[in-house]
């Protein structure tokens, strides 16, 4: 007889608790149902006291929301929370690079990129290297480090690959003398942050035109750069509504719907799982992105994968808006195919220790679900990534 | 010769009577337009280029608005702003490059001119490239990353030129016109002779004994069949007549003079004919940045038609054809509604269109659309002058045959 032998099952679980747990459950099969029950009637008897309870938490939520955006703004929306519980384990590393990395990224409204490139200009500053050689090794070392001190964070290594290339590439650096090269690398260091905010506003001026008076855009996920698109589409008086997917279990989503009502733009919030039901209603998907790969797919939010999916069934365009330095060289080939980027979820009850809990933060979208690229080189097809890439590395 | 105002306005009252057929001719006669533009204007001795290009947009909004449907005309003015911008670069890099040899020789005089002396040289000729590249990565992190922000890079170099030799500089500025006029001429002959270009490849794509289909008439397309059948190529082409203009008549007719097998049918049997078919091909009215086509109505369902049943379609346009632009809304594409008498014979249906009686508007209307939008879904291959191209790669040449800066200062008169 046929019966479903996942060898992921067995490795996991039976592994770890079958054999005691076939002990105990032949010797109190009887009481093995009641047991269950237990685990999951700790919180509350009934099941709806789940939805009661998430009502309550909304609830707080709706009243006590502005304190607790507050918070979070202070927090990268991307994938911070597996990026604090990786440093609580790393801390104990020292390193001058990583500390300085982890200051400019405490800041609420500088990206990743950013973060990275002034850490490394701070080691530019801090050198003791003689020759431009030697400084550029020093670079090596300190973006090795920094990218190997959090995987999961595609723009750190995008904007550290980004930088060294600069470094290594720059015509203008053969003719200066080797202190004002350094001061111009610093120099141009330190402005990365100003160009990376006028990347959001060239990214707004391309996309806002995509959006037209009366349409229904979809948005999952917070992302600075899509805001900044409907903020300025707002501005020039456009109409549209906006649905936002919740975002669990960060709950961006929230989030954005705050930013947006703030601007007046009727916003609806949905659920993660009702992207499909109210696909029909919508004309378009923007989305941001973690990283853009070199296929010209995204790495982004979880979620963003089956929405697009879903978009693309039903004809949807897919815009996905994102910064040129979160160009990645990767070549994801599935799903798994990348550093997992954990994060604890909070499910508002206990989880028995039995149940596995996929945390994964992030998925991969593959190009051909998307439509265009909104970047501050342009407009890009999917494939015009590859092009953009290779023409920096090589 | 007459004077360039009153040559611009005729030809803005012909495009706006829709009297020039045709984006080939609509692109030549821009050209040839632009040129006289050019010829005609006064350079200032500094920003020369700055002038010429100012000159060309002023008249390229005017032509711009006179038919906003015809893609070609700004597709043109594009090219010829490209064609200023980078003649301009060639020689404020040649000029550096002479600067620099004479900087080396009376360095003093350089230092006090500007600050960064010996370096200022390349970093200027770097910029002033800048400005003309699409922004890219690598420029990402370099001292002008956006051309925006640095207007007219290149005319600094002129003008710290213009500082050492006023004689040289006068004659750069007749060199620059001169460039631009040639290049310009260039643009015209590549017009031209884009058909041939073309035809050329037809022996790659048809082969033996296929069966070819086609919708309307093309002259593009027209002479790319001729090519294969020229090249001893026997193939059989269906054509789809093209309501309501029944061009594909013509077509027929020509096909058959020059000895081509050819089969007439209607266009809503095209779905019925697909599955004997090889190869769709057809023309274009304009290619979208995205890989999309605005093609002569009807083409949408030939293409839906051939994904279907898996046949290729292809596209041949000219490089005049490719346009800069995204097709934002599909619904209100720059569409054109002809006229309702190439439907109905208005005696005939005069009773139901009558105005006077009743509530006033007429129960009977009649939507003639000109154009379609096929998706880039939808399209196998493109085939310009340059080659075959996907669809995705659209942008590659777009970037190469425009600037970024007059696609964002030309859309706004466009729409």
């Amino acid at each position: 007889m046929w019966r479903r032998s996942a060898s992921f099952v067995l490795d996991k679980q039976q592994q770890q608790y079958d054999d005691v747990e076939k002990q105990e459950s032949s010797l109190l099969s009887s009481t093995t149902t009641p047991s269950m029950a237990e685990t999951l009637q700790n919180p509350s008897p009934k099941i709806s006291a789940y939805y009661q309870t998430r009502a309550a938490h909304h609830g707080v939520v709706t009243s006590d929301w502005l304190a607790q955006a507050q918070a979070a703004v202070g927090r990268d929306p991307d994938d911070h929370p597996s990026e604090s519980s990786s440093k609580s384990n790393d801390s104990g590393k020292p390193f001058g690079v990583i500390d300085d990395f982890n200051n400019w990224r405490k800041q609420p409204d500088l990206a990743e990129a950013v973060a990275a490139i002034r850490a490394l200009a701070s080691v530019i500053r801090s050198s003791q290297a003689t020759t431009m050689m030697e400084l550029e090794i020093e670079l090596k070392k300190a973006s090795d480090s920094l990218k190997s001190w959090d995987t999961t964070s595609i723009s750190l290594t995008a904007g550290c690959d980004l930088f060294l290339r600069y470094v290594t590439r720059t015509s203008a650096l053969e003719y200066e003398d080797f202190d004002s090269a350094k001061l111009r690398l610093i120099e141009r260091a330190e402005k990365f942050g100003e160009i990376s905010y006028k990347a959001r506003k060239i990214i707004a001026m391309l996309g806002q035109d995509f959006i037209f008076d009366g349409c229904t855009i979809l948005v999952h996920g917070f992302s600075r750069v899509v805001l900044e698109v409907l903020k300025m589409a707002a501005q020039n008086r456009k109409l549209f509504r906006v649905f936002c997917t919740e975002g669990r279990p960060d709950r961006t989503g929230l989030r954005l719907s705050n930013e947006l009502a703030k601007l007046d733009v009727p916003v609806k919030l949905l659920i993660d799982s009702a992207a499909a039901y109210s696909m029909d209603e919508v004309d378009m998907v923007f989305v941001g992105a973690d990283g853009v790969v070199e296929s010209g797919g995204i790495i982004n939010m979880m979620g963003t994968y089956q929405i697009a999916l879903v978009a693309n069934c039903m004809n949807k365009p897919v815009y996905v808006a994102a910064e040129s330095y979160k160009f990645a060289r990767l070549y994801p080939l599935d799903q798994k195919d990348m550093v997992p980027a954990l994060r604890p979820i909070d499910f508002g009850v206990p989880i028995p220790s039995k149940v596995e809990v996929e945390t994964s933060a992030r998925d991969y979208t593959p190009p051909q679900y998307l439509t265009l690229l909104f970047t501050d080189l342009g407009i890009l097809t999917p494939s015009a990534v590859s092009d953009e890439l290779i023409q920096l590395y090589l | 010769m007459p004077d360039v105002h009153s040559l611009v306005n005729e030809f803005t009252i012909k495009l706006k009577k829709r009297k020039i057929e045709g984006s080939k001719t609509t692109a030549k006669q821009t050209a040839e337009l632009l040129r006289s533009v050019i010829s005609q204007q006064r350079i200032p001795h500094t920003n020369q280029a700055a002038a010429l290009i100012d000159a060309v947009k002023a008249v390229g909004e005017q032509l711009i608005a006179a038919n906003p449907v015809e893609l070609a005309v700004g597709n043109i003015v594009r090219r010829v702003l490209h064609i200023i911008r980078e003649e301009d670069l060639s020689l404020a890099t040649a000029a550096i490059g002479g600067l620099s040899l004479s900087a080396a020789s009376d360095d003093e005089d350089d230092a006090e001119q500007d600050d960064h002396p010996v370096l200022s040289a390349a970093a200027v000729a770097a910029a002033a490239r800048s400005t003309l590249r699409p922004p890219s990565l690598q420029t990402l992190l370099e001292d002008v990353p956006y051309s925006a922000a640095v207007p007219h890079n290149s005319s600094s170099g002129g003008d710290s030129e213009g500082k050492s030799k006023s004689a040289d500089k006068s004659s750069r500025s007749r060199k620059l016109k001169h460039n631009v006029i040639e290049a310009v001429n260039e643009l015209i002959s590549d017009i031209a002779t884009c058909h041939e270009q073309i035809a050329e490849q037809a022996v790659e794509h048809i082969h033996q004994n296929e069966v070819i289909l086609t919708l309307g008439s093309s002259r593009t397309v027209m002479e790319f069949l001729c090519a294969a059948k020229e090249k001893k190529r026997s193939f059989r082409v269906f054509v789809a007549e093209g309501a309501p203009r029944y061009q594909g008549h013509v077509l027929a007719k020509e096909l058959v003079a020059r000895g081509l097998q050819t089969t007439v049918i209607t266009d809503s049997a095209v779905f019925a004919m697909i599955s004997r078919v090889n190869m769709v091909i057809v023309g274009a009215h304009a290619v979208m940045a995205n890989g999309g086509v605005i093609a002569p109505v009807g083409l949408n369902m030939v293409a839906l038609a051939a994904q279907r049943h898996s046949v290729p379609f292809v596209v041949l346009a000219g490089i005049h054809k490719l346009c800069p632009l995204y097709p934002h809304n599909p619904e209100v594409l720059l569409n054109e509604l002809k006229s309702p008498s190439e439907l109905l014979d208005f005696g005939e249906f005069s009773d139901c269109m009558d105005f006077g009686s009743g509530s006033g508007s007429p129960l009977l209307h009649v939507v003639n659309p000109a154009f379609d939008y096929v998706p880039p879904k939808l399209v196998s291959l493109f085939i310009t002058d340059t080659g075959g191209h996907n669809p995705s790669y659209m942008y590659r040449l777009i970037t190469d045959y425009y600037s970024a800066d007059d696609m964002v200062v030309q859309r706004r008169p466009a729409f």
